[in-house]
């Protein structure tokens, strides 16, 4: 079942594509159907889960590795998934609306249902490199939804920010939950958070923990790495609402909240995340108010609540889980549907610049009624959800698990950034719905279509009805997420008014009050200098550090890969003779003796001596006709030698390798001057001459070692015995490449298959040259004019007889 | 590209000898000195004479073969006869034999039809070298025509 339901979105994906299909607001709905099944569905299962019960699947992928695919559905996962599949709906309608007249459209869907699926299987996998792939396929599904409009750079470069700090972070993640693994003995999450204990009392710990944390804080756009949220705004607003507001940014919270019941109650854990977190709320909600554009507005202000829940995650304390589920919760739902609403004044007024709208409420004014509400529970206005959940913050904030001295630090912070939070819901219903006309808008404003107002709608509902009576219920359907996070069995209960009035009711009602007399000098805040000194501008840091990558990688590609032929293969043997002789000097010679003449008749010793004659031979060569002539000399001696030693494979092989070399060299060498002209000092000479020494010795070397070695047994012997009963061949050396060694042969044909590509591109494919000869390899028509007969050499080679037959029409142009 | 008489009727008696040969030495591969690797090498130089005795252009107008397509094909007629083995579940290149030997050629199995790919590939990559670089245009200069003089030569 659990399967199923991420496969169902990966297997939607690409029915998406009809979206480019007229009528596409029909084909939208019918799209959003899948998303609706699939909430019902998880719906459905709800109950089991509610009554304390845990639903599991198991598929085996590769046993051997550990690897499975194992799903497994709790209270915490239950949330999201009907995060992503209710939100997803919503989404998938509005798009159908948003995108409209837009050509890309099928593109989006398919993505976005990507998405969809593999967020679904993040939240639902029990097994951390099952989540892991999941976390990775968001942020691919995420680089490709910000990068959609890939006409304009801001999209391609807010894209490529998005997927290199989250993939990186990625990466850290991936050697973070590896260590967790190994530790534990086990990739479940399960048993993984059984061994909680002897987890925390191992010494990976801490370099575990600390890796982890780099892959949430960068997927959940924690400061210093918050800065990829607002740029990822270029993404369509759609997208925007669901992947960087409701749910994928909030993957890393899910991960520590997974992570919380046994591997929490650490310093590290608790001063890691509750500095990270603070800040991170801090800056989000000082820099929202700074804002013009209404969508960074509220990136900012999604960073800042982010931030609220890693604190929430981070800071312990007996209330800590309740606040975190009901902060979830209350976001998904006013954030979904500001950016939805914050898209369609896009969508109408065609801008998003706080300073070129206003005056719209007339306009538009469901979309303003919508946006009022949902900006009443972003601040924290009572009656709403939002308040409810900021009740539940500030709880956990006074009784947080922190130390004397911090706990008031931690408190003020949420209640300053709850005080900004009414600041900037109020920037952003002023600035838009009242006040006079904006001046950038387009001429006539139409309230949008009614399909993007849905979305918005179904959401605010949901903010504003769940306190008028239904936060017992909430508060069950919660309880399940509560103890999934929990080790203490923390309790959740929901109040719109607490029985008695305690200091969160009234640092709460103090925040609004102080929030709403900021508003009479928003302009004065607004132009504040940044909280933020200059230097720590992660955009600019981003682009130095891609800038300095870049610039790193072209001026090592111009060392190691400067087009002269020698200076490659000084590398090549360099980094060979640094991998291979330190092995081979300390242990390739143990017990080995020195070889003896015995034996060796007086005609195979002349013919050894032969080839460092001919290796002699090549060098002093003063024609390059000489050069390869002496060296197929060597070859061939080679063949020769494998012939004494009865090895008649190994020699044929050698024997067509080395003349066939010889009929490329000569294709190669004939036009060029006759003799060697020298381009290289004689000190360079030496120097390249000391390398191929030193190559040559330590291969020699390996050769020696592998031979006489005595403490292994060699395969052959078993090669040799199995060869005719097991591969039924009485050739060893062929059985061992088509059949025991198989695998190697294929890698090997592919190799040469892959270097003939790349020779075939260097010469075929650059600019310019050879370009002209490409439909010569389509023989029909091989005396076309672009593809005239090649003549060897410059030479007037005398015409094959096709060549005479075949009309020479180029010639005469 | 060399122009020689005698080269050129040579190397055309020798074309089917060599042939032959090359697919003797596939043959023969299972159970005495061969096999895919050397009898695509032997079938190359075949082609790779051919080359030089007689053009690269009269080896691709005559054989009509696409060397390039040949050797992918290899590739994946190789690949293709491992995956009996997983198929039934076992590990890939697993190999299977038919229980009777044929007449004339042998015991039949995935080992031998996997070599034939080897000789195919072998055979596709080293004669399309030969190709490309025999067609190399800076080692074998084009005869263009002349550039029609001042056709459209902007004025300076």
């Amino acid at each position: 079942m659990l399967v199923l339901i991420v496969l169902t979105a990966l297997i939607m994906a690409p029915l998406g594509l009809f979206a480019r299909y007229e009528p596409r607001p029909v084909i939208g709905w019918v799209l959003a159907l899948a998303p609706l099944a699939l909430f019902v569905v998880i719906s459905a299962l709800a109950p089991e889960v509610l009554a304390g019960g845990r639903l599991e699947q198991v598929i085996p992928w590769v046993p051997r590795m550990g690897l499975e695919l194992r799903f497994a559905l709790d209270g915490l996962s239950m949330l999201f998934a009907l995060l992503v599949s209710g939100i997803g709906t919503l989404v998938v309608l509005y798009t159908a609306y948003y995108l409209a007249g837009d050509p890309g459209m099928g593109r989006f869907y398919l993505t976005l249902f990507i998405f969809m699926g593999a967020m679904l299987g993040l939240v639902l996998a029990d097994n951390v490199l099952t989540m892991f792939m999941f976390w990775e396929l968001t942020s691919v599904s995420s680089y490709l939804l910000v990068g959609y409009k890939h006409d304009y750079p801001s999209a391609r470069r807010g894209a490529q920010m998005g997927l290199l700090i989250t993939v990186g972070g990625g990466l850290a993640l991936l050697v973070g939950l590896v260590l967790l693994g190994n530790v534990a003995g086990s990739y479940t999450i399960s048993e993984i958070l059984a061994a909680g204990e002897q987890i925390k009392a191992s010494p990976f710990y801490t370099p575990a923990m600390l890796l982890i944390f780099l892959g949430c804080f960068t997927k959940s756009a924690q400061f210093p790495f918050h800065f990829w949220l607002p740029n990822a705004m270029q993404a369509p607003t759609p997208a925007s609402a669901y992947l960087h507001s409701a749910t994928m940014v909030k993957a890393g919270i899910y991960l520590l909240a997974r992570l919380h019941p046994t591997l929490s109650d650490t310093p590290l854990w608790l001063y890691t995340l509750t500095g990270v977190g603070m800040t991170t709320m801090l800056i989000g909600a000082v820099v929202a108010n700074r804002r013009d554009d209404i969508k960074g507005l509220l990136a900012y202000s999604t960073i800042s609540k982010l931030g609220t829940m890693v604190l929430l995650a981070g800071m312990g304390g007996p209330e800590a889980p309740a606040a975190l589920v009901a902060t979830i919760l209350a976001h998904a739902l006013y954030k979904g549907a500001l950016f939805m609403l914050a898209g369609a004044v896009d969508h109408e007024a065609d801008t998003r610049s706080l300073a070129q709208l206003g005056g719209l409420r007339r306009a538009m004014p469901w979309t303003a009624a919508l946006s009022i509400l949902s900006s009443l529970s972003m601040a924290g206005v009572p009656i709403l959800f939002g308040f409810v959940a900021k009740e539940e913050q500030l709880y956990a904030a006074v009784d947080n698990g922190l130390p004397p001295g911090l706990d008031i630090v931690v408190l003020v912070a949420v209640v300053t950034s709850a005080v900004f939070g009414v600041l900037y819901s109020w920037r952003l219903v002023s600035g838009v719905f009242f006040g006079p006309r904006g001046s950038g808008m387009k001429e006539h404003v139409h309230e949008a279509p009614a399909g993007m107002l849905i979305g918005p709608a179904l959401l605010t509902t949901f903010s504003v009805v769940l306190p008028l009576g239904l936060l017992p219920a909430t508060a069950t359907l919660l309880q399940p997420a509560v103890n999934a996070i929990s080790n203490e069995g923390a309790k959740i209960s929901l109040y719109l008014f607490p029985s008695e009035i305690g200091l969160p009711l009234i640092l709460s009602m103090t925040a609004l009050l102080i929030g709403a007399v900021l508003t009479r000098f928003e302009p004065q805040i607004v132009a504040a200098p940044s909280p933020l000194p200059p230097w720590l501008n992660g955009d600019r840091i981003y682009d130095a550090a891609v800038d300095g990558v870049l610039r790193g990688a072209t001026a090592f590609t111009r060392t190691l890969q400067n087009g002269r032929l020698r200076s490659y293969m000084t590398w090549s043997v360099l980094s060979l003779v640094a991998v291979v002789a330190p092995p081979l000097l300390f242990f390739g010679f143990n017990g080995l003796a020195l070889p003896t003449l015995d034996g060796v008749e007086p005609f195979e010793f002349v013919s050894m001596l032969l080839i460092p004659i001919g290796v002699i031979a090549t060098l002093q060569a003063r024609t390059r006709l000489g050069a390869i002539i002496a060296a197929s000399f060597v070859g061939l001696m080679v063949a020769y030698i494998f012939v004494i030693y009865s090895a008649p494979d190994l020699a044929l092989t050698q024997l067509l390798v080395e003349i066939l070399t010889t009929v490329f060299l000569v294709l190669l060498f004939a036009v060029m001057p006759a003799s060697f002209e020298p381009l290289t000092a004689p000190a360079e000479r030496s120097r390249d001459g000391l390398i191929a020494v030193i190559g040559g010795l330590v291969f020699a070397g390996i050769a020696f070692a592998a031979s006489s070695s005595t403490e292994l047994s060699p395969i052959s012997q078993a090669f040799r015995a199995e060869s005719q009963s097991q591969g039924f061949g009485d050739n060893v050396v062929n059985v061992i490449l088509v059949d025991f060694r198989g695998f190697d042969t294929m890698g090997e044909i592919v190799v040469l298959f892959i270097a003939l590509m790349g020779i075939y591109a260097m010469l075929r494919l650059r600019p310019g040259a050879g370009l002209a000869r490409d439909d010569a390899e389509t023989p029909a028509q091989p005396a076309s004019p672009e593809a005239p007969a090649p003549q060897g050499n410059g030479q007037p080679g005398r015409p094959t007889p096709k060549e005479q037959e075949a009309p020479v029409a180029g010639k005469g142009r | 590209m060399y122009d020689s008489i005698i080269l050129r009727n040579v190397s055309r008696l020798m074309f089917p000898i060599l042939l032959l040969l090359s697919l003797f030495m596939l043959v023969r591969g299972h159970n005495l000195p061969g096999g895919g690797f050397i009898g695509g090498l032997v079938a190359a130089s075949a082609f790779i004479l051919q080359i030089i005795a007689a053009g690269p252009t009269y080896v691709r107008t005559s054989f009509q073969i696409n060397f390039l397509n040949l050797a992918a094909f290899g590739v994946i007629f190789a690949a293709l006869w491992g995956l009996p083995g997983l198929v039934t579940g076992e590990a890939y290149m697993l190999a299977f034999w038919l229980k009777e030997p044929i007449p004339g050629i042998g015991k039949l199995g995935t080992p031998v039809l996997f070599d034939i790919g080897v000789y195919l590939t072998v055979i596709g990559v080293t004669t399309q070298l030969a190709l490309v670089l025999a067609e190399e245009p800076t080692l074998y200069p084009i005869q263009r025509p002349p550039a029609r003089p001042n056709a459209t030569a902007p004025e300076v």
